[in-house]
């Protein structure tokens, strides 16, 4: 009896199934955790998103029905808007620049700002660059002029396709095949692992890796559930659960090589961007727009000029 | 089908005002003035759904326009829209408490004896209260809670469990009205201090039985009671909480909200609409005489037309309930007239109704997919072949029964063009609708919008008066407010069966016998069937498909060939006892009792069991 009232219960939610880095990164996280504390902790990793989409679970370890997960930082932007700083189009220049500006200060400043909003997160992820898909080529900004644009509901994708003269249209993920089967959407964004888990390389067949935004989430665990745990027990999950990041981050870019791959064998068309300074260009108006909300153009400074 | 809920009251409530009258000297003017507060609390709630109904139809309207004509978007309508969606329910639950709409399990009640009637019909309240408490309290701490701010919209994310609190509030004062009007006025106190002692029994049970199967039982016992589905659900969820559910209240009411808000569930409240408007358009007749000229002059022409009639009218339309309600109100009385006994009359209303939720466009597959991350244009067409095969399988079934009736006078050809022509409107429906979405103009939820904007076009050009136009908004939203509540409540259940990994377990169970397809397909069916007798469709999709859905994929089954399976038979279900909810449409606006439309329709019942057997044997060849 004592011994199963020290063991603690974790509802844990992922998006995807079993195979995916998504659900990978728990089944680390309860193995490891298992050898440092045994018994402490029996996890239930709920796959496929059946406990919800990523704002339900959010919303779920907030009132106590879920004690952790993954979340993109758009998500979190809902309690933390200042996050959108890491969403900012070709502010980031590669995994690594992410990494540092994660790693220092700025992603020191995030993680304090996400624990007085109830999110305790022991590290950053990063889901892989966001590429432009179209289902004709489309190399320079001004080929999207007119198109529709399937975008995620967030005022910074839309005013970021906004910008070089798309029509946003949101359309659920799981519709967007369709969507772009019959023509309702002509292009939309996507990292390329998601792309190849959709199959949507059947009904766009152009990639052009502009890798304008770089998808990042953290690792996170329920206030509720933290406060919970021993000084000593907080410091071995976070450690844990650092480790089990850049796992997921290696993952993740296994996945996209052999997503591209997939694709490319598929009979999709791999593109590089032109005129890049019109594509930096069109993504400054997003800068300006959200200088306030991320905290002062100095921050998005600090961040371009981050070695 | 808010007209037949006005006329079929609940059953218990008649029977316990019976009781109730023998016992107690009438308090009339308590009860006057109730009677009046909670009329005036009906109209004004269904006034606001249906106001927030055209909004929302106008946003989605707006935002195709946008789209086409200024080549721009609308930020934000998308999320708009289901923060709408969450409103119209949260208003109109109160009203969906009674009727077919509540869809209560009331065959038990009824057989209760008379003096466990009263006792059994204060449960079932309490069943309400303990889901309005729900509702009231889950909401109020979830909306303290939530502390996020809808970054589209810049609104508080709060509001949305706020509005389901409000919801909870008002359902439970509109039954404490209605019941103390009906002279219940001690029974519904005394329900309500049952129900807020149950909710708030301070007591930690230590067992062992997965917290999921103890919510879906004490579910089971709400609907035996004959309370609402929607009720027995919310309550069942939150009285687990002390059993070991990991979903306490607030987060079970958040669960509900988000459950909900799903952008391809906005196309419920706009078909359910277009079936109402296509009626009041007199759209709906001239595809009667159009079906007629065609089908008219064969054995037992006027029920064979009533069946080519359903199956057009489901092109345009997406619910089974709008389409037995039309063919109550259009076909019943020309039926009777012609010699076919009232109980044949409905149940060929009744069976030939299920069509609509397999052709496209459709409800239930809608919910599928939102349930399963199914594609809808593939089960959509997956459909229409299955509705097809069920139309033919009816027509010959009808041609069986219907030995001896007359058939109408045979059509001339200029009169089918006539007929063909007078029709061309409401086929047009059609076109905008399957055209619409196969063509990529637009995405199935603003499909539903246009058809409901065009239909409301035919309406407007055939002069219905305003009245009938804004009481189609009425009655529309109400049911629409029904079936997501439905959704919303079915949610924190499937969180709890999710937790469980009932799929898992299901999974493994039917793979230890063996996993070939056909074992897995024929014992979905019986689960699938078994489930159809007693759960709604809707329900039954949300808490089944995703479990099912997961031992068929293991098996090899094709999962849009398996989605279509599952409606067709869930549809089935629609027409067996306890629950029919299609029969109980038709036999509140026809008269005639349930019991004999469920003797009658036997054949037909067949004709479609047969149907599924031909579907489940091309899904195992295909
Ligand atoms: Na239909
Ligand atoms: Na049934």
């Amino acid at each position: 009896r004592s011994a199963s009232a020290r063991t603690t219960a974790l509802a844990v939610a992922s998006l995807l199934g079993d195979d995916k880095p998504e659900t990978k990164v728990w089944r680390r996280i309860e193995a490891r955790l298992e050898e440092r504390l045994p018994g402490r902790f029996r996890f239930r990793i709920v796959t496929n998103g059946a406990l919800g989409g990523e704002k339900d679970v959010a919303d779920g370890a907030r009132l106590g029905s879920i004690q952790a997960s993954l979340s993109t930082v758009s998500t979190l932007s809902a309690w933390v808007p200042e996050l959108q700083l890491l969403d900012l189009p070709f502010l980031f220049r590669d995994a690594d620049h992410l990494r540092r500006v994660v790693s220092g200060p700025i992603g020191d400043g995030l993680k304090q700002r996400l624990a007085e909003n109830g999110f305790v997160v022991p590290d950053f992820i990063d889901y892989g660059a966001r590429h432009l898909l179209a289902k004709e080529a489309v190399t320079r900004p001004d080929q999207l002029q007119g198109k529709t644009m399937r975008v995620i509901q967030s005022p910074l994708h839309t005013k970021l396709w906004s910008a070089f003269g798309a029509v946003p249209v949101g359309i659920p993920i799981t519709e967007t095949y369709n969507a772009l089967a019959t023509g309702v959407a002509d292009a939309m964004d996507l990292t390329a692992s998601a792309y190849a888990g959709f199959k949507l390389f059947e009904v766009v067949p152009y990639l052009t890796k502009t890798a304008h935004i770089r998808s990042s989430g953290v690792i996170f665990f329920a206030e509720s559930f933290w406060n919970s745990l021993t000084e000593d027990e907080r410091a071995i999950v976070t450690e844990v659960s650092a480790e089990a990041a850049l796992y997921f981050n290696a993952l993740m870019e296994q996945d996209e090589a052999e997503s591209l791959e997939l694709a490319q064998a598929n009979g999709e068309t791999v593109l590089l961007p032109e005129a890049l300074s019109a594509w930096q260009e069109g993504a400054r108006t997003v800068w300006t727009a959200f200088e306030e909300i991320v905290g002062g153009p100095q921050v998005i400074e600090t961040v371009r000029t981050t070695a | 089908m808010t007209a037949s809920g006005s006329r079929r009251r609940s059953g218990f409530a008649e029977d316990r005002r019976g009781a109730e009258q023998r016992n107690a000297p009438s308090d009339a003017p308590w009860r006057d003035v109730s009677r009046r507060l909670a009329a005036a609390l009906e109209a004004a709630l269904s006034t606001f759904a249906a106001g927030v109904l055209a909004v929302l139809l106008v946003l989605v309207l707006g935002s195709v326009a946008l789209r086409y004509l200024f080549s721009t978007g609308l930020v934000g309508a998308e999320e708009a829209g289901l923060w709408l969606f969450l409103l119209l329910v949260s208003l109109g639950m109160p009203l969906a408490a009674s009727g077919p709409l509540a869809m209560r399990l009331d065959l038990v009640a009824r057989r209760l004896p008379q003096r466990l009637r009263l006792p059994a019909g204060m449960a079932a309240d309490g069943v309400t209260v303990v889901a309005g408490l729900t509702l009231v309290a889950g909401g109020t701490d979830a909306a303290g809670l939530m502390g996020s701010t809808s970054v589209v919209l810049g609104l508080p994310d709060w509001l949305r469990p706020a509005a389901l609190a409000v919801g909870g509030g008002l359902l439970i004062a509109l039954l404490l009205l209605r019941r103390t009007a009906e002279g219940l006025g001690l029974s519904v106190l005394l329900s309500v201090l049952i129900g807020a002692g149950v909710y708030a029994l301070p007591v930690d049970y230590a067992i062992s039985w997965p917290p999921s199967l103890v919510a879906l039982l004490l579910a089971g016992i709400g609907l035996l009671l004959g309370a609402p589905l929607a009720h027995c659900l919310l309550a069942a969820t939150a009285l687990a909480v002390p059993f070991g559910s990991v979903l306490p209240v607030p987060a079970l009411v958040t669960n509900a909200a988000s459950g909900l808000s799903r952008f391809l569930l906005l196309a419920i409240p706009f078909f359910l609409l277009a079936g109402g408007l296509l009626t009041v358009s007199g759209a709906a007749e001239r595809l009667v005489r159009l079906a007629a000229s065609l089908v008219g002059h064969r054995r037992a022409g006027l029920a064979q037309t009533t069946l080519l009639t359903s199956l057009l009218f489901s092109g345009a339309s997406g619910s089974s309930v709008a389409n037995a309600a039309f063919g109550a109100g259009t076909f019943y009385p020309q039926l009777v007239k012609n010699g076919y006994p009232p109980a044949q009359a409905g149940a060929v209303i009744a069976a030939t109704s299920v069509l609509d939720n397999v052709i496209p466009p459709s409800i239930a597959f809608l919910l599928l997919a939102a349930a399963t991350d199914l594609s809808v244009g593939a089960l959509l067409l997956g459909g229409a072949y299955a509705g097809l095969v069920m139309a033919a399988c009816l027509a010959v079934a009808i041609h069986l029964v219907h030995r001896g009736t007359d058939p109408m006078p045979r059509a001339t050809g200029q009169e089918r063009r006539r007929a063909f022509l007078a029709a061309l409107s409401a086929l047009g429906l059609v076109l905008v609708v399957v055209g619409g979405i196969r063509i990529g103009l637009v995405t199935p939820t603003e499909a539903a919008a246009l058809a409901a904007g065009y239909a409301l076009l035919l309406a407007v050009a055939h002069r219905s008066g305003r009245a009938s136009l804004w009481s189609t908004f009425r009655q529309s939203a109400v049911e629409a407010a029904a079936i997501g509540l439905l959704i919303g409540a079915a949610a924190p259940m499937t969180f709890l069966l999710a937790v469980d990994d009932m799929a898992g377990m299901v999974t493994g169970f039917v793979t230890s016998l063996g996993g070939q397809a056909v074992v897995v397909l024929l014992l979905c069916n019986l689960v699938l069937l078994a489930a159809g007798l007693v759960l709604d469709i809707g329900a039954a999709i949300l808490l089944l498909a995703p479990i099912l859905l997961a031992s068929a994929v293991a098996a090899g089954i094709d999962p849009v060939v398996f989605g279509v399976i599952l409606v067709v038979n869930l549809m089935i279900g629609g027409l067996t006892p306890p629950v029919g909810i299609l029969i109980f449409v038709v036999s509140g606006l026809t008269g005639v009792e349930a019991r004999k439309l469920f003797r009658a329709v036997t054949p037909y019942l067949a004709a479609l069991l047969v149907a599924l057997l031909l579907l489940c044997l091309a899904a195992l060849v295909l």
